[in-house]
Order: structure tokens, then C-alpha cells, then sequence
């Protein structure tokens, strides 16, 4: 085919596709998918497939995102990170150490689940270093949370668990001449909600049930340094674990299931891609070949499709991941999904070559002396090109359901952050029972979206390269 | 070529590919079972050593006690045949539905493949019939209003509803429809194991409630695509001659399309009946497994866990034959509703 006669096909067939609603709003989603998988290291950040199999230990656990807030009359604290420039500016010197003053603004019905103060590093040669910190409330009251706080080496201090800072609200409170029943002292001690009390209102349900007192907090933390000692700011951060965080919330390891459901993306177009195309091109081969070889060669090669087909192939890929010690690794699944993928595209492709074998110009090859390969090859292969074409993106969302569904078994490739392992992570961890929509919800959109995109591809294709199905 | 002889054709065939899967099956499976098998001997042999020494009995020589336990194990469970030796075993005794024993028990105290086979299956049955039996009234019940009203709003929106919702992971569909009906509205079981106390009608009743949730996942992401395929089946009858002359002679419209067009379109669809059915036998596997749903699904997914070969070789043989016999009814029926087809089927051998 010259050039000029492809560029002539392609613009007549651009043409007739863009009749298409439904396959343009396919390609524009199609366009958005790769966007997302090709953009994901800039979108998020790099190092996140390295990263997914640990705990994020600063983020909050198993939390709704931050735009539930719209939809509920309670609003709940997003999740604050203080750390680096931002942290260093609050920062002063003093004569025995350093003060770090931090303002939070607390606007929210639930306050943040904790205040953690984390990386500090000490140098300890001279003596411990140690903190104090102290809230002062926007009622004007000044709390001493913890002090004299002794530590060495990198700190994490949590103070809404910390018993110290329980100890210390409880004696605070009845200071300030709210009874407390002795009785329950010890369970407040244990059990209370310390971050609660601390942006609460100053009442009598402080403990029992907590209102919040909306404001400005100020928070000053005291550093004091022994002498010969050294505290480093470094990777220091201060952070106010939200109860919402970001636009996807978090999973039980404190994942950001945003990042995870843009790198999804990555494994779910390769996949359904590469096994789409491999099961597709193999399946034309396959059937073409049986069609125009014939008789003896022909039965056994269906009889080998039939094999193929009468083969469950959930429960053999399962039993391959067995096999494979449990897991199975992404190219495997891609080799597996091929090899059971395309049986049903050769049987169809058999038939249309049956019809094209009879055709004069092939005849004409043969007499001419063309040798099996070129007539397989040049004449009939391309015949069949634009079915080709659209049963490939029609076998997309196959491809990508059968890869969540082995991950969502466990059997995925746990290095590999995909869809069906968040589904996986999801139902281990009955997030369905929990009520953690946010964790179930959007990777299973997120896998019928990326059906729907090329089924809508598909179809187009379907009707435009295929004129007898345009009347449907 | 007479019926008979098709129909022997094609018996001969089936039972051909049947054989060649158990052949593979009973390779790949004395593979994946060496290991496991392995590693039983070992631990029932620790096992016993260990009453051995609560009892005060220790053999004298404690390492040719175990290599001889170890010799005896191998022997009952043949390992200390060749592989192709256990593989013709295993071949044999699965073609004859000898499945054996499952090393634990699966629902309740049940360790015999073929009666947890016999469990499984009309549990499997009555979830998936069910299911379809609504699918393809649904389906087609939309399928032919949408065929009678080709480009109306109707028939786009049942495009869209049949294009989105094959798009969607039914077990996906089944963690939503439990995460809102099950948990958060509270109004159906979570589990579909029944309640053993129950009886009489209150016993209908639990099993009603239990099946509700799976029947509507598995019949809201199916019934659109049926009514999809067959509105393009009823499109492409209804433009044909005898539709129009039947409407030329005055038969009223509805039995134009329920008498003549359907029934003509039938072939088709009855072989989609067919074969969705049986795709539904073998339990679609995750599905099952989301609801808790005690059919062959689910024993698939307990038979893999828990590395119970036995049971996943009795499992899919008798999928693989569900599947064969399905295939030639299916082949039968198109060819005793459609004698053309027989003809053209029936050369093709």
C-alpha cells in the first residue's frame, strides 16, 4: 500500500468515525486514561509503587475524603502537614533551646484525630533533650500538654494518645472546677478522646461529650537543649492527623487511594492492551490459517480450539497462580490471558476466511505460485484488518476484568499497584462491612470506566469498519 | 448427513475433547498436588511424633522412624510412583467419577467430592436459574421494545445502560450492593448460609431475603447487554419478507412480533439461553465468593484455598462435561429449530 493511499483510507475513515458520538466521547476518555497512566510519577509522586506496600505512617487510617464535608452537616478536619520551609519559619532560638509556635485554626465539628510531632532528631552527648508543649485555646485558657518530655534519637511524640497528656487534661479540668467522678477517672485515662477535650468547649460534657470550641489554637512547643547536646529540624514535622484526607481518602495503611487508583491505571491500560492485541492477532492468525490450509489440517486444529474453549479459564489461571507460588507476576497474567483470549476470535475469523478463501484473486495467487505464508499473510490477513481492529478494543475490558478479578483473589502481583489488589486490600480488611465506601467505590468506576471507554471504541469502530452492521 | 449421524458426530467429538482435558487437567493438577502432598506427609508424620513423645513411646531411632513413616505415607498416597503413573491414576479415576476425599471437610463434616458435588450444584442452580430466568424475560421483554422503536430515546438509553453495566465487575457490583443494602440500610443478610433454625415458611422466608441481594447484582449487570443482543436479533427479523407480509395480511402487531419475528429469531437466543446457563453452573466463582453464596463458585474458591485437589479436579471435570453436554444441546436445538442450520452444521464436520 502506498502511502498516499494510506493517508487517503485513514482521512476517509476519520471522516466516518467522527459521525460517531459515542466513539469520540470513547477516544476523548481513552486520551484521558493514558494522560492519567503517562503523567501519574508527575501527578503524584514517583516513588509511590515502592512506597504502597508500607505503611504511610503519617496519614490518617481508613478516612473519607475531605469533600464529604460538603454533603454532611458535621464537618470533619482535613488532614494538616507542617513540615519543611513551613516549619522551619516558626521556629526561634533561644537561650536554653528552641520554642516552635504553631496557630491551627480549628473550624471543624470533629477536630483532628491526633497532633503528632515527628522526626525531631537529638544528638545526645551532653544530656537528653526534652519538650514541653502548650495549647493556648482561643476561651484564653492555657493547657500544659506534656513537659519535660525527655527523648533521644528521632522523636515521634502522639500527643492525643500520649498518657501524659491525659494526666494532664484531666488535672486541668478540675482545676478549672469541673467534677469528675473518681470512679471513671481511670477510664478517661485509658479511653478518652484527648484531641477532642483539647478543641472542646470548657464545659461540663467535656468528657463525656465533647463540643467543639472553634478558634484559633496556638501551640507552643519548647525545646529545651543540654549543653554539649544538639536537636536537628531537619525532617521534623508537625502534623494534625485529619479525619478526612484528600480527594479519595485514605485505606487501613493510611494510603492515599487517589495516588493508587492513578497508578492503577498504568497496570490496567497495559495489560488490557498488550493481552487485547496478543489474543487478537494470534486469534486471526489462527483461524485464517485453519481456514485457508483445509482439510485434515484444518479438523485438528479446531479440535484444538474446541479443547481450548471447553477449558475453564478462571479456574485454570487460579490454579497457574498456585502454581506460581501464589502470585502471579503481570507479564504471566498477560501470557495466560492470551493463551485462553483467542479461542472465540478464531472460530469467527475462520468462518469470514472461509468466505475470502473462495474469492478469485486468491486463486489467482496461488496459480501464480504464491507460497502459503505470503497468501496468509498479504492476502487474507489484511482482509480481516478491520475486524481486527474493533474486536481488540472490544476485548479490552475482558482483559482488565479478568486482571482485577485474579488480583481481587489475592493472586495478583503484589509488587504491582492495580485496581483489583486496592478491591483485594478492600475486602480483606471488610471495608464493605465497615462502611469505607470511599475504598470500594472508586477503583471498581475506575475498572468499568476503562470497559466502557473501549467498548464505546469498539462499537464505533464496529459500525464504521463493518458497513452491513451500520442500520443497528 | 441424517440426524443420527450428526448427532454421533458430534457425541464422538465432545467426548474426544473431554478426555483430552481430563488428560491435561490430571497432569497439570499430580504437578500442583506433589508439593502440597509433600508437605502433608511431613506434618502427619511430626504429628504422630509428637503423641509418640506425649505418650513416653519415643523410637529408639528416631530418624529411621520417620523415614519409615515417611516411605509408608508416600506409598498410600503414590508418590512413590512415577508421574505419568499418577497422572493415568488420577485420569482414570476422574473419567469414572472416583474423586476421592477431600483432606478436610467443606460445609460441615462432608469430606466426599462427589457428595459435596451434589450440595453444590442445586445451590448453584438456584441462584443462577433464577437469576436468568429474569435476565432473559427482562431482556427480552426490552430487547423487542426496543427493536419496535429503533433510534427513540428508549432504545438509547437501553444501549447505554446494556454498553455501561457489561463494563462492570459483578463482584464489584455485589461489595456495593452489600456495602448499601446489607450494611448500611441493614435490610438484607450479608450471608447466605440460612439460618438452621428456621423452619417451615419463616425458613422461605430467610432464604428469599438471602438470595435477594445476589439475584439482583447478577440480574442488574447482565439483563442489559441480553436486551442489547437481542433487540439487534429482533432488528435485523423484523426487516425480513415474512414480517411484512404478515403485516400485509392484517395480524395484529403484537402477535407479528411475539408469534412470527421471535419465534424466528428464536435459534439464536435459545443458544444464548443454553450456554448462559451453563456458564452460570459452574458458579461464577467470585461472586460466590462475595456473597458467601454456598454453591459450586464457592467451593471452587475453598477447594483452591485450601489446596484440596481432589475436590478441584472433581470440580472442573464435571464443569468441562456440563459444558460439552451444553454444546450439543445447544447444537441440537439450533438444528431442530432451524433445519437450514443443520444442514450447514452437519457439512462443516
Amino acid at each position: 500500500m502506498r502511502w498516499v493511499d494510506f493517508k487517503e483510507s485513514l482521512s476517509e475513515f476519520w471522516s466516518d468515525f467522527r459521525r460517531q458520538k459515542s466513539g469520540l466521547l470513547g477516544l476523548l476518555l481513552l486520551f484521558l486514561f493514558i494522560f492519567i497512566a503517562v503523567a501519574a510519577p508527575i501527578i503524584t509522586s514517583p516513588d509511590i509503587p515502592e512506597r504502597w506496600q508500607s505503611f504511610w505512617l503519617d496519614n490518617p487510617k481508613n478516612v473519607p475524603p475531605t469533600w464529604v464535608n460538603v454533603f454532611s452537616g458535621q464537618t470533619k478536619a482535613p488532614h494538616l502537614i507542617i513540615e519543611g520551609e513551613n516549619l522551619q519559619k516558626l521556629i526561634t532560638k533561644t537561650d536554653s533551646g528552641y520554642v516552635i509556635e504553631v496557630e491551627y485554626i480549628n473550624e471543624y465539628d470533629v477536630p483532628p484525630q491526633d497532633i503528632v510531632i515527628k522526626d525531631l532528631s537529638g544528638e545526645t552527648t551532653g544530656g537528653k533533650p526534652s519538650i514541653t508543649v502548650i495549647v493556648k485555646r482561643p476561651d484564653n485558657k492555657e493547657v500544659t500538654l506534656i513537659e519535660n518530655y525527655k527523648f533521644s534519637g528521632s522523636l515521634v511524640l502522639q500527643l492525643g494518645t500520649h498518657p501524659q497528656v491525659r494526666d494532664n487534661l484531666l488535672k486541668w479540668i478540675k482545676s478549672e472546677g469541673i467534677y469528675i467522678d473518681p470512679l471513671q477517672e481511670f477510664q478517661y485515662k485509658t479511653l478518652m478522646d484527648a484531641t477532642k477535650v483539647i478543641f472542646g468547649k470548657l464545659n461540663e460534657n467535656i468528657l463525656e461529650n465533647p463540643e467543639p470550641l472553634k478558634g484559633t489554637y496556638k501551640f507552643t512547643i519548647l525545646i529545651k537543649v543540654p549543653e554539649g547536646s544538639s536537636v536537628s529540624f531537619d525532617n521534623a514535622k508537625v502534623i494534625f492527623t485529619g479525619r478526612t484526607y484528600g480527594w479519595l481518602g485514605t485505606d487501613f495503611k493510611g494510603r492515599d487511594l487517589l495516588a493508587g487508583i492513578i497508578w492503577g491505571s498504568r497496570v490496567s491500560l497495559v495489560i488490557g492492551i498488550s493481552v487485547a492485541v496478543v489474543s487478537v492477532l494470534v486469534g486471526i492468525f489462527y483461524g485464517v490459517t485453519s481456514a485457508y490450509l483445509g482439510g485434515w489440517s484444518d479438523e485438528l486444529m479446531m479440535r484444538f480450539q474446541e479443547f481450548m474453549a471447553s477449558i475453564p479459564s478462571l479456574p485454570i489461571l487460579i490454579l497457574m497462580g498456585a502454581y506460581f507460588g501464589g502470585h502471579i507476576k503481570l507479564w504471566q497474567i498477560v501470557v495466560l490471558l492470551a493463551i485462553f483470549g483467542w479461542v472465540g476470535i478464531a472460530r469467527v475469523a475462520r468462518s469470514m476466511a472461509l468466505q475470502i478463501k473462495e474469492q478469485t484473486y486468491i486463486e489467482a495467487a496461488r496459480v501464480l505460485g504464491a507460497g502459503t505464508g505470503r497468501i496468509i499473510f498479504k492476502h487474507m490477513v489484511p482482509q480481516l484488518l478491520p475486524y481486527a481492529f474493533a474486536q481488540m478494543a472490544l476485548s479490552v475490558p475482558g482483559a482488565v476484568l479478568s486482571e482485577a478479578s485474579l488480583s481481587y483473589l489475592g493472586l495478583g502481583d503484589p509488587t504491582a499497584v492495580t485496581w483489583g489488589q486496592i478491591l483485594h486490600d478492600a475486602q480483606v480488611a471488610g471495608a464493605a462491612v465497615n462502611g469505607y465506601w470511599w475504598w470500594v467505590i472508586p477503583p471498581g468506576l475506575a475498572i468499568a470506566l476503562v470497559g466502557l471507554t473501549f467498548v464505546l471504541i469498539g462499537t464505533a469502530l464496529d459500525r464504521v469498519l463493518n458497513p452491513r452492521l451500520r442500520r443497528l | 448427513m441424517g440426524f443420527g449421524k450428526y448427532l454421533v458426530v458430534r457425541l464422538l467429538n465432545a467426548l474426544v475433547v473431554l478426555t483430552i482435558v481430563t488428560l491435561v487437567m490430571s497432569a497439570l493438577f499430580v504437578k500442583v498436588a506433589e508439593k502440597d502432598l509433600e508437605n502433608t506427609i511431613v506434618q502427619q508424620v511430626n504429628a504422630e511424633f509428637q503423641s509418640l513423645q506425649q505418650q513416653g513411646k519415643i523410637p529408639e531411632d528416631p530418624d529411621a522412624w520417620r523415614a519409615q513413616r515417611i516411605a509408608h505415607y508416600k506409598e498410600q498416597y503414590h508418590l512413590d510412583k512415577p508421574y505419568w503413573w499418577r497422572v493415568q491414576y488420577y485420569f482414570k479415576n476422574t473419567l469414572t467419577f472416583n474423586f476421592g476425599k477431600t483432606k478436610n471437610p467443606v460445609f460441615g463434616s462432608e469430606k466426599d467430592v462427589v457428595a459435596i458435588l451434589k450440595m453444590a450444584i442445586p445451590r448453584t442452580i438456584q441462584l443462577f436459574t433464577t437469576a436468568q430466568i429474569i435476565i432473559i424475560t427482562l431482556g427480552i421483554l426490552l430487547g423487542v421494545k426496543a427493536a419496535q422503536m429503533v433510534g427513540s430515546l428508549f432504545d438509547r438509553a437501553l444501549s447505554v445502560i446494556a454498553l455501561v453495566m457489561s463494563s462492570i465487575p459483578m463482584w464489584w457490583f455485589g461489595m456495593i450492593m452489600l456495602l448499601i443494602f446489607s450494611f448500611k440500610l441493614g435490610w438484607f443478610p450479608s450471608r447466605a448460609i440460612p439460618d438452621p433454625n428456621l423452619t417451615g415458611w419463616a425458613h422461605i422466608v430467610d432464604i428469599l431475603k438471602r438470595m435477594t441481594l445476589p439475584v439482583a447484582t447478577i440480574v442488574i449487570v447482565s439483563f442489559g447487554a441480553w436486551a442489547w443482543v437481542i433487540r439487534n436479533i429482533m432488528i435485523g427479523t423484523m426487516q425480513e419478507d415474512f414480517i411484512m407480509a404478515a403485516r400485509a395480511k392484517g395480524v395484529p402487531e403484537r402477535k407479528v412480533i411475539y408469534g412470527h419475528a421471535l419465534r424466528a429469531a428464536a435459534p439464536p437466543v435459545v443458544t444464548m439461553v443454553i450456554m448462559s446457563l451453563l456458564a452460570s453452573l459452574g458458579g461464577a466463582i467470585i461472586t460466590e465468593s462475595v456473597f458467601t453464596w454456598p454453591g459450586m463458585g464457592r467451593v471452587y474458591w475453598i477447594a483452591i484455598e485450601t489446596n484440596e485437589t481432589n475436590l478441584i479436579m472433581g470440580l472442573t471435570f464435571v464443569n468441562v462435561l456440563l459444558y460439552l453436554a451444553g454444546v450439543i444441546i445447544a447444537d441440537l436445538a439450533y438444528g431442530f429449530l432451524d433445519p437450514r442450520v443443520k444442514v450447514g452444521a452437519s457439512e462443516n464436520i
